[in-house]
């Protein structure tokens, strides 16, 4: 089975009250275990300025998810969050390959540099140098 | 005509300084900050990094003056859109 890991934010109506939207952030990741995911980070950020303005709001209660799974309960989720009057925004990010590809950035990046340190001379070996010149 | 050479040259010097030929007439511009560093995982909920390529305008800074590899631009340039579509980051400011 694929297993994927998705970033799946979205912002609330900054007028609902904290009760209803822990009930939906409880919702949701109970939506996902049942479609077989699993969340791996519940942030819930708060209330927080927007950029412009959405439905005639200018802030917004941002709450982000990290899932891994199959992206079967993303198709799930997003539908759910489609229709439901109290999510403004909400966007799914697929983030396995970048980070993949960021590891494999970074561990050349240091086997380089490795390399590299190995063929410098070190400080002992250049004051022999010295000395034999 | 010497006079003329050294302007030329102080034109290319290594201060960034370029010309870039749009119609008849070559538009001078500054290179602000050469060779920036993109991070390898380029976090689009990162607002902070992402505000440091957006002039006051709201735009997308170009790649000419940023100075950042084609590869990291087109990597920027999503990070910066899906933080727009979140309304994390302004399409336009005015």
């Amino acid at each position: 089975m694929a297993n994927r890991t998705y970033e799946v934010m979205y912002i609330v109506k900054p007028d609902t009250d904290g009760e209803k939207i822990e009930k939906l952030n409880e919702a949701v990741g109970k939506l996902i275990e049942k479609e077989g995911g699993e969340v791996v980070r519940m942030d819930d950020i708060g209330i927080k300025p927007l950029a412009y303005p959405i439905q005639k709001n200018y802030e917004g209660h941002y709450v982000l998810f990290e899932i891994q799974g199959s992206g079967q309960e993303i198709l799930e989720l997003e539908r759910r969050m489609r229709v439901n009057d109290m999510i403004m925004r909400y966007i799914t990010v697929r983030v396995d390959e970048d980070r993949k590809k960021a590891d494999k950035i970074r561990s050349k990046r240091e086997a380089r540099s490795a390399k590299r340190a190995r063929f410098r001379q070190t400080p002992e070996q250049t004051e022999a140098a010295a000395a034999e010149a | 005509m010497p006079e003329n050479d050294l302007e030329m040259m102080n034109d290319r010097g290594d201060l960034g300084v370029g010309e870039d030929v749009i119609g008849d007439r070559p538009r001078r511009y500054q290179r602000r900050r050469p060779r920036q560093v993109v991070p390898d995982y380029l976090d689009w909920k990162d607002v902070e990094l992402l505000r440091s390529f957006i002039p006051e305008r709201g735009k997308i800074m170009p790649r000419r003056i940023s100075g950042i590899s084609a590869k990291d631009q087109r990597r920027l340039a999503k990070a910066i859109k899906r933080a727009r579509s979140m309304a994390m980051l302004p399409f336009v400011a005015d």
